[in-house]
Parts: C-alpha cells; sequence; structure tokens
C-alpha cells in the first residue's frame, strides 16, 4: 500500500468537520444542480415513460425482430455500471486496501442507485409495469406461479438479492459515520441521524461485531455481483441467437461490468472531490490505483472482444459469420468501432502514470469508457436480434426519439439519487479514514470541543 | 441505574492500558468507547466470542432450502413439461437456490448483528460524543463511592484526562 494514500496532515477532528461540513452546508450550485436533474428526469425520463404507457410501447422503436432495444441496453448498462462500487469495496476490504478507505462509500452508493435505475428500465421495458409483481411468486387466484427455468427470473433473483444486498452493505459500513454526524447536528437532522444510528457508541464490542458482520457481508457479495452480471449475460446467451449464445458471455458480461463500473467511480471521485471539497481525501493515488485497474480490466475486455469475434469465426456457421459481418461492418458498424476506440485503444494512455495521476484526462477518459460501454450494450441486443438466421426474419432497429429521451433521463435520474445522498450520507467513510492517520496527539488546544452540535 | 467512572483519554494506548488494569484489579468488565475499531483491544479485554457467524450459517442454509423448495416445489405443483426433460431441473434451480443462499445469509448475518450488538438501542447508555472525535473512554461499573474513587485513581495514575461518574 502507497503511504501517500492517507490524506496529509489531518487530525481526527478534522476528518469529522470536513464531512459533517460537506453534509450541512449547502451553497446555491448544488441546489441549481438538484433542480437541473429534477427537470431533466421528469422531462426526458418520466414524461416520455407516461407518454409511452398512455400511447403503448408502440411508442418505443422496438418490432419485430428486434424486440429489445435501447431500454434493455440501457438496463444492462446500468447494471454493469453497479458492479464495481460494492464489489470492488468488498474485495478491497477483505484484502484491507487502505486506499479503499476514502473511497467505497461514493462507489457503494453508485452501486446502489445504478441498481434503482437498472430497475426503473426494467420498469419501462415491460410497457405494462402495472403486471410487475406478477414476476414475484406468490399464492393468487389465478394459479400463476413464475417459471424458475427462465433467465428472467433468475434475473429477478439475482438484482432483488444484490440490490438487498448493497443496500445493507452501505448502511451498516455507516452507522458509526451516522452516530459522528448525530452528534453534531441539530434540528431535524439530528432526529434522523439518531434513528440511522441505531444508538452506536461506539464500544468495543460493538466494533467487534460490526467487524464480524461487515466481513461476512463482503464475503457473500463478492460471489453475488460475480452472479448477477453472469445473470444478465445469461438473458441473452440461453437464446439460440447467433453472436449471443456463447459460452463466453458471462465472464465477458462481469468483466465489461467491472470496467464500466470503475470507469463510474472514476468520473464520480473527480466530482466529489471538486465540488464536495475532498481534495484531502481522494487523492492522485486513488486515481492512480484505479487507473491501473481500469487499464488490466481493458486489457481483460479486449481480450475477450478477439475471442468472442474468432470463436465466431472459428465456428463457422452461417448464421454466426453473418452476425459477425453484419456486426464489423453492417449498419452499426461505426458504432462498433467507437467503442474499439473507447474502450480497447484510448485507456491504453492509462500506461502512463503521468495520465494516470491527471484529473481531467481521466475523468474524460471514464466518461469516454462509459459510452463505449453503452454503445458494447446496445450493439449485443441491437445488431444480433437485426440479423438472425434467415434473411427474411432481418430487420433494422433504430432508437425512437421516446427512448433517446429516457437514456437522457436515466442519467439525470442517477445524479439526482446520488445528489440526494451525498446530503444524508457521510459521502467519505469517518472512522476508516481516520484508520488511516497517524494516532492522534495529546490535546493542547483550548478551543471549542469538536463534537458540539454546531448545525 | 448503574454508576460507572468513565475517564477520557488521548490516546488508544492510553486507554487500553487502563482498561487493562481495571480489569487485572477485579473491577467488573470495563468498556472501551472510540472512534475507530482498535486491533489490540480483544488482547487486554479478553476475546469475544460472537454469534453472527451461527446466524449467517443458517440463514444461508434456511435460504438454500427454501430456494431449492421453491423453485422444484413450483415445477412439482405446476407441471410444465418440456420437451421429456425432467420436472426437477438441477442447473437452474441450482441458480435460484445460489441467489436465495446468499440472500437469506445477508438478512440473518444483519439480524445477528443487531441482536448481538443489542441495536437499535435508543434508551440512554454511557456515552461521551468525543469519543465519536477524537478521545477514548474506558468505562467501568463501579458499585459505591469507594470502589468509585479507586477506579477514578487507576484511570488517572493511566493518563485520562478527566473522570466522569455517569449513570447509566
Amino acid at each position: 500500500m502507497p503511504s501517500d494514500a492517507r490524506p496529509q496532515e489531518l487530525t481526527y477532528a478534522d476528518v469529522n468537520r470536513d464531512v459533517v461540513r460537506s453534509l450541512v452546508e449547502t451553497g446555491s450550485k448544488y441546489y441549481i444542480t438538484l433542480a437541473c436533474s429534477i427537470g431533466v428526469m421528469l422531462t426526458c425520463f418520466f414524461f416520455p415513460w407516461f407518454y409511452q404507457l398512455y400511447y403503448g410501447i408502440g411508442a418505443a422503436g422496438v418490432n419485430h425482430p428486434s424486440v429489445w432495444g435501447t431500454y434493455l441496453a440501457s438496463f444492462i448498462f446500468w447494471i454493469g455500471l453497479s458492479h464495481s462500487g460494492t464489489l470492488l469495496s468488498c474485495v478491497l476490504h477483505i484484502t484491507n486496501s487502505e486506499w479503499r478507505k476514502a473511497m467505497y462509500r461514493s462507489a457503494e452508493a453508485m452501486t446502489l442507485f445504478s441498481l434503482c435505475v437498472a430497475a426503473m428500465m426494467v420498469m419501462v421495458h415491460v410497457g405494462r409495469p402495472w403486471f410487475i409483481h406478477w414476476a414475484v411468486p406468490y399464492p393468487n387466484q389465478m394459479e400463476m406461479w413464475p417459471n424458475f427455468r427462465s433467465p428472467l427470473m433468475f434475473d429477478v433473483m439475482a438484482i432483488t438479492t444484490y440490490l438487498t444486498g448493497s443496500t445493507i452493505f452501505i448502511y451498516m459500513g455507516s452507522i458509526p459515520d451516522f452516530a459522528a454526524v448525530r452528534d453534531r447536528t441539530t434540528g431535524w437532522r439530528h432526529h434522523m441521524y439518531v434513528v440511522l444510528s441505531l444508538g452506536w457508541r461506539g464500544t468495543d464490542l460493538e466494533w467487534h461485531r460490526l467487524r464480524w458482520a461487515y466481513t461476512f457481508l463482503a464475503v457473500l457479495i463478492i460471489p453475488l455481483a460475480v452472479s448477477v452480471h453472469s445473470i444478465v449475460s445469461w438473458d441473452f446467451a440461453l437464446s439460440i441467437v447467433p453472436a449471443l449464445h456463447q459460452t463466453i458471455f458471462a465472464p465477458y458480461f462481469v468483466v465489461g461490468a467491472i470496467y464500466s463500473g470503475t470507469a463510474g467511480i472514476v468520473t464520480v471521485m473527480y466530482f466529489l472531490r471538486k465540488y464536495m471539497n475532498f481534495e484531502q481525501y481522494i487523492t492522485k493515488v486513488h486515481f492512480d490505483n484505479l487507473g491501473k485497474l481500469l487499464l488490466v480490466l481493458s486489457l481483460i475486455w479486449t481480450y475477450i472482444n478477439i475471442v468472442e469475434l474468432f470463436t465466431g469465426w472459428y465456428g463457422g456457421t452461417s448464421g454466426e459469420i453473418e452476425a459477425l459481418r453484419y456486426r464489423l461492418f453492417g449498419y452499426y458498424a461505426p458504432l462498433y468501432w467507437e467503442m474499439i476506440l473507447f474502450c480497447a485503444v484510448a485507456p491504453l494512455l492509462m500506461i502512463s502514470k503521468r495520465f494516470r495521476t491527471s484529473f481531467v484526462p481521466m475523468l474524460i477518459l471514464s466518461i469516454l469508457i462509459n459510452i463505449g460501454m453503452y454503445t458494447e450494450r446496445f450493439l449485443i441486443v441491437g445488431t444480433s436480434l437485426s440479423r438472425q438466421y434467415l434473411p427474411d426474419a432481418w430487420g433494422l432497429y433504430v432508437p425512437s426519439l421516446v427512448e433517446l429521451s429516457i437514456i437522457v433521463g436515466s442519467v439525470a435520474m442517477f445524479i439526482t439519487l446520488f445528489l440526494i445522498f451525498v446530503k444524508i450520507f457521510p459521502s467519505v467513510s469517518i472512522y476508516e479514514v481516520k484508520e488511516t492517520l497517524p494516532e492522534p496527539e495529546p490535546d493542547t488546544t483550548t478551543g471549542e470541543p469538536e463534537w458540539q452540535p454546531t448545525h | 441505574m448503574a454508576t460507572h467512572a468513565l475517564g477520557l483519554f488521548e490516546t488508544p494506548s492510553e486507554a487500553l492500558a487502563a482498561a487493562g488494569e481495571l480489569k487485572g484489579s477485579g473491577f467488573g468488565q470495563p468498556s472501551v468507547i472510540s472512534p475507530i475499531p482498535l486491533e489490540t483491544a480483544e488482547e487486554v479485554l479478553g476475546e469475544k466470542k460472537s454469534v453472527i457467524k451461527r446466524f449467517t450459517f443458517f440463514g444461508a442454509l434456511f435460504g438454500g432450502l427454501g430456494g431449492f423448495a421453491l423453485a422444484a416445489g413450483t415445477a412439482v405443483l405446476y407441471v410444465h413439461p418440456t420437451g421429456g426433460r425432467p420436472i426437477i431441473t438441477w442447473p437452474p434451480f441450482l441458480i435460484i437456490t445460489y441467489e436465495m443462499t446468499i440472500l437469506f445469509g445477508i438478512l440473518a448475518t444483519v439480524i445477528g448483528f443487531l441482536v448481538s450488538a443489542r441495536f437499535p438501542a435508543f434508551r440512554d447508555r454511557i456515552y461521551v460524543p468525543e469519543a465519536a472525535v477524537d478521545k477514548f473512554a474506558v468505562a467501568v461499573p463501579c458499585e459505591d463511592r469507594g470502589v468509585f474513587e479507586k477506579a477514578e485513581a487507576i484511570l488517572r495514575g493511566a493518563g485520562a484526562g478527566e473522570v466522569r461518574e455517569v449513570t447509566e
């Protein structure tokens, strides 16, 4: 662990002060951003969705043979984006990595909100969301039970479990911090943190129990996260559509998910660092380490893409060859090569340490990677269904304005949820950052005690 | 209403030394309140057994059995023959089993945590807000004034900047 991962020249009291400040001091910039993101979410997500509910699923561009469109691509994208947060946090917790401590809370929040947006995309995709409870096994007068052989039911179980696990994981890790914030706040905030902290005091017994429970959760969530995106891949791989029916799909999806999730963490860290004044906490070391991880993931992702092409070609069936030819040189080919540029070529810049430790270039690259990864998901869904076995089943899919608008709206929804999060949850873990600091020195100051309620 | 002597320390090593001394002097089990988890607390205060692992294990076991029973039971109750294949099909049902194992393992871990750490607890208990910032507190139960004074002497001797008499 590089020793400079720890925030420099901070005391325990500074950490409490800075994190509480991030929660209670809110400038006009925050409110303007929140208002804009809520506005975009309502205009671009909920309005088109209600329009689609009113006029029917025909408002979307999906039709035979491409019955899956950007809604499904967005679903995979958001599930994928959710992957690095909790998974990375769990892996780094188990391996006791010190650089995790300043950034994991926000990464986990990213997981949680990506999953929420992904769940919303399912609602939009199914067309008649008021029947969504039919996916839940419950005794009913119709004698209708879900088919547990279907990958869609695997999805329901896996995503429910992952959403539950991620919510519990982020909450449990935050309990000591809620207690620390509880002591520094007044009014409704104080009441909220009293409830959220459950009466935490920080006794040796409580720390002991938290450590055990947290570690167990981490151990349970790591295989869960891997299973979730494997299962999402089986939505496609268990079909017999050329270019989808491949054994490599599970690792391909998992790697892609961690890749886009890590890029998402870089994006979130940049904004958190810059606009929540966490410069001392989120440092070049974090960007350097995330950059190295991204570089490795980009190489694995590239390798899997090559293998996917090779096995398709080596299989030699006419359906597979046509699907590959169409993907590389057909109608959607510019999107394919854009994906390769953003996700396989551009990330090679991260070989340079200077690049990895430069904030703005890393931000730009992380956004480009996620644009590329969204394209990947669109291509998986779009090109495969457009080019199935028989030419009379071929067809083009072009998203409608409603679908395009909902993509923009889903991003706004994520931003809105995240903006609300940063004002409720301590975005940087107070107690874990303190663990990275040197032990406190005997106090010689006579100022106001740091624990006094001030806000 | 139990009375406790509570000493506030600047450093974790001082606090742990005081807790160790109190324990060695025949006082009741002292507790250390700290802003961070103290790795060496168990060495001083004795090893703690946790029931969380049992909750996790039995929760996961229940989830696994329940998950398989749900999938297999559905298949048996609502028979849906597919090309002469078995009604109870292992590969897809194991996925449901796996997910339910983890779901119930997680939920049981949380219950185990709440039960074993005695949460939620909203009544007044021994607590000092400074211990959520940068101070380390040691609290020990005292039956009477004489015991309190003895505890206070030990706490001050170990470097406590302040000793308070608190009741729970």
